[in-house]
């Protein structure tokens, strides 16, 4: 089942005078429940996608379908709302809140959409998260107080928390060292297959490629590659 | 707690120096205008004890100017040259009664303004002074806060001068020789009908509540006395003058004066002459009222002073329905150039408020402006994770009115403790402008509770106006800036 849908879509930058193409007509569908990397170097218009696909940018032209409905003409209310309900984040830079614990930075995206959950339950679902992600020790620990792994950890049970069906992450293990990076590429994996979460990542770590189900390779803006590896969680 | 408040409150701790600059800044303003605010009410006070308790009373009626749009005060018309003489007010009579129908009237009474040189007999030094030329009847009533020190007061039909203390203390050192009652003083008066000298006994030395300088400027006289100093008709059915004493009064020269044997004249004299034709004096104040003599001023003391508004406007539109050329204000049109001098210093304030206002509000916004550039990849990541832009404007603005209030209550406990060593400290004030402006003659400082309340109020405006530039440019933060920020 097609989860996202990308139809000739081309992102341009204004820079100065001139105009940057960053995406040149790309076009892809990502199914639900896959584990998908986009890959390619520095410039190829990874993140650029990932965006587009995060409804946190526009396309000049084309179209972007999250299940089946395109985001074009959406306000910017209704494209927060879908942020919110559909899609959670994981930054290369953590970006976690500073001022917020562990705990809280988890609860954050529960307290922001219109349907709220009661605090008990909230309470219960945020430390489900937390013993997942393995972070029970560090429950009340600001993010200055923890390792990037750690933080990146934090990143991951909070993009999950609102239980979006897609998860995006923009090189998640750009800011880890090895060990550590394959370690969360592992625990997005499994959480891949137990909660059958569209995981769509950018990297540029040919290790990493390696562990994705479906990978997109850009250079220069367009699709070079569009390689399935496995099917999608769910459909196994 | 909400977590926007959370984060607003974590974020000022967390950003602790800038909280600072920006709350200290805010501190200062409010010590400024709670400081300023204070000095302004002492002065308010201190007018109202000094003006409206010692001479002007509640609302003040005179006549009207010739000159469009000049106005007239107990100290004359303030045109410019100040070659116009003091209207005479129409109708006396009339308004009086009408004045004193009215239950709010505590009490009204008549005054003429004049001006004097003040001499002793044998004495070359002068001493100016302004006569005001009352009814003594009536007019104690209405000033209660002036009391006897020695002598006693005018009686009714009685020629002579009251003076205060300070009047007689500032006599002796222009005169250079000890002034008492008893004294015979000349007094030389400059009005329409020439140069008039007249010589008055001094009766009672007053002195008053209010502690000012000002009063001591002033002299209490008769009410005929003023009239010839000031070339005003006495009484228009009693005072009928002989040719010869016509001429002396409508005196222009000093050769007129003192070419004839006698050099100088009483009402008493005035009054005992009968000669049937009328004197040209009568004939320049034709409006003027014949049963009481003609008066410059009419004061009114209220039981209440906080209906004097009501009573001006309510006495105009009367005066004006009658077709009475006399205009009802009051006390600061009353005491004219004295008042003016306090408006003044109020706008002065309230500019260098606004000022101050202003680059309060430069400051804390181009500190808030930083504040967001630095945070716009939390801000951006907030938008990512769902935070709709109503979320994001009122983060800031908690964290806006929190440093303001904060630090606006902390600005008033020192501006408090400030007041306290004000008060302790006793400023004396150095001339009478300073007087004026402190009340008495020590700066004693007294802040009301109003005060504090506009002062926060004004301080949660400063940080509403601050904080809606920065908020614009938070607002405009794309939640892709998540992606952006290291």
């Amino acid at each position: 089942m097609t989860i996202i849908e990308l139809k000739d879509v081309r992102k341009v930058y204004p820079l100065g005078k001139v105009s940057v193409q960053a995406v040149r007509g790309v076009s892809f569908a990502i199914e639900k429940g896959d584990f998908i990397s986009i890959a390619g170097p520095s410039g190829s218009g990874k993140s650029t996608i990932l965006n587009l696909i995060g409804c946190i940018d526009t396309p000049t032209s084309g179209i972007v379908e999250i299940e089946g409905v395109s985001t074009a003409g959406h306000t910017d209310r209704e494209l927060t709302q879908l942020r919110h309900d559909t899609i959670g984040f994981i930054f290369q830079s953590f970006n976690l809140i500073p001022v917020l614990d562990v705990y809280e930075n988890i609860e954050f995206p529960l307290l922001m959409g219109d349907g709220r959950m009661a605090k008990s339950q909230r309470r219960e679902w945020v430390d489900s998260l937390i013993v997942e992600v393995g972070l029970e020790q560090w429950r009340r620990h600001k993010p200055n107080e923890l390792s990037g792994g750690q933080r990146q950890r934090v990143a991951i049970a909070r993009a999950l928390v609102a239980r979006p069906k897609i998860v995006l992450a923009d090189e998640p293990t750009a800011n880890l060292d090895s060990k550590t990076g394959e370690q969360i590429i592992s625990l997005m994996k499994k959480i891949n297959r137990e909660l059958e979460t569209t995981f769509i990542f950018s990297t540029h770590d040919a290790n990493i490629v390696g562990i994705a189900d479906h990978v997109i390779r850009l250079v220069d803006g367009e699709v070079v590659e569009n390689t399935r590896v496995a099917a999608p969680a769910g459909a196994r | 707690m909400p977590v926007l408040i959370r984060i607003a409150f974590r974020n000022l701790r967390e950003h602790m120096s800038k909280s600072i600059i920006i709350g200290s800044l805010i501190a200062l303003g409010v010590i400024i205008i709670v400081l300023g605010n204070s000095l302004i009410d002492t002065a308010e006070r201190g007018v109202h004890s000094m003006f409206i308790d010692n001479y002007t009373g509640d609302v003040f009626i005179s006549g009207v100017s010739k000159t469009p749009g000049v106005s007239v005060s107990l100290f004359g018309v303030t045109s410019p040259g100040d070659n116009e003489t003091t209207p005479l007010i129409p109708e006396y009579d009339a308004i009086a009664s009408h004045l004193r129908e009215d239950p709010r009237v505590g009490a009204v009474a008549g005054q003429l303004t004049g001006m004097g040189l003040v001499t002793l007999e044998g004495n070359d030094n002068r001493t100016m002074s302004f006569l005001f030329g009352v009814d003594p009847s009536i007019y104690p009533d209405l000033f209660r806060d002036t009391f006897l020190v020695e002598g006693r007061y005018l009686k009714t039909g009685e020629e002579g001068i009251v003076v205060s203390r300070g009047w007689l203390k500032n006599a002796e050192k222009a005169l250079k020789t000890p002034v008492k009652v008893g004294d015979k003083l000349i007094v030389n008066g400059f009005g329409r009908g020439g140069f008039k000298i007249r010589e008055v006994s001094i009766v009672g030395v007053v002195d008053f509540n209010a502690e000012t300088e000002g009063m001591d400027m002033i002299a209490w006289s008769n009410a005929d006395t003023v009239r010839i100093l000031s070339g005003v008709d006495v009484s228009a059915e009693d005072v009928v003058l002989s040719r010869e004493q016509t001429a002396l009064l409508d005196a222009k020269s000093e050769e007129d004066i003192f070419g004839a044997s006698e050099s100088t004249m009483d009402a008493a004299s005035a009054r005992s002459a009968a000669p049937s034709s009328p004197s040209p004096v009568q004939g320049a104040a034709p409006a003027a009222s014949k049963a009481g003599g003609s008066w410059h001023f009419l004061l009114v003391r209220l039981k209440d002073s906080r209906q004097a508004e009501a009573f001006t406007a309510e006495t105009n539109a009367w005066l004006t329905g009658k077709g009475i050329a006399a205009r009802a204000g009051g006390w600061k049109a009353a005491a004219g150039p004295f008042a003016q001098s306090i408006e003044v210093v109020r706008i002065v304030f309230y500019v260098a408020v606004l000022i101050l206002a202003i680059v309060a509000v430069i400051i804390i916004m181009n500190t808030l402006v930083i504040s967001v550039i630095e945070r716009t990849g939390e801000i951006g990541t907030m938008r990512a994770l769902g935070a709709q832009k109503p979320f994001v404007w009122l983060m800031f603005l908690v964290e806006t009115l929190t440093i303001t209030v904060v630090f606006g209550v902390i600005g008033i406990a020192l501006a408090m403790a400030a007041v306290g060593v004000i008060n302790l400290i006793r400023i004396p004030a150095a001339n009478f402008f300073t007087q004026i402006l402190f009340g008495g003659k020590v700066l004693r400082l007294a802040v009301s509770p109003m005060s504090f309340v506009s002062t926060l109020l004004m301080v949660a405006g400063v940080g509403l106006v601050s904080h809606l530039y920065p908020v614009i440019v938070a607002l405009k933060v794309p939640p892709v800036r998540a992606m952006q920020s290291e």
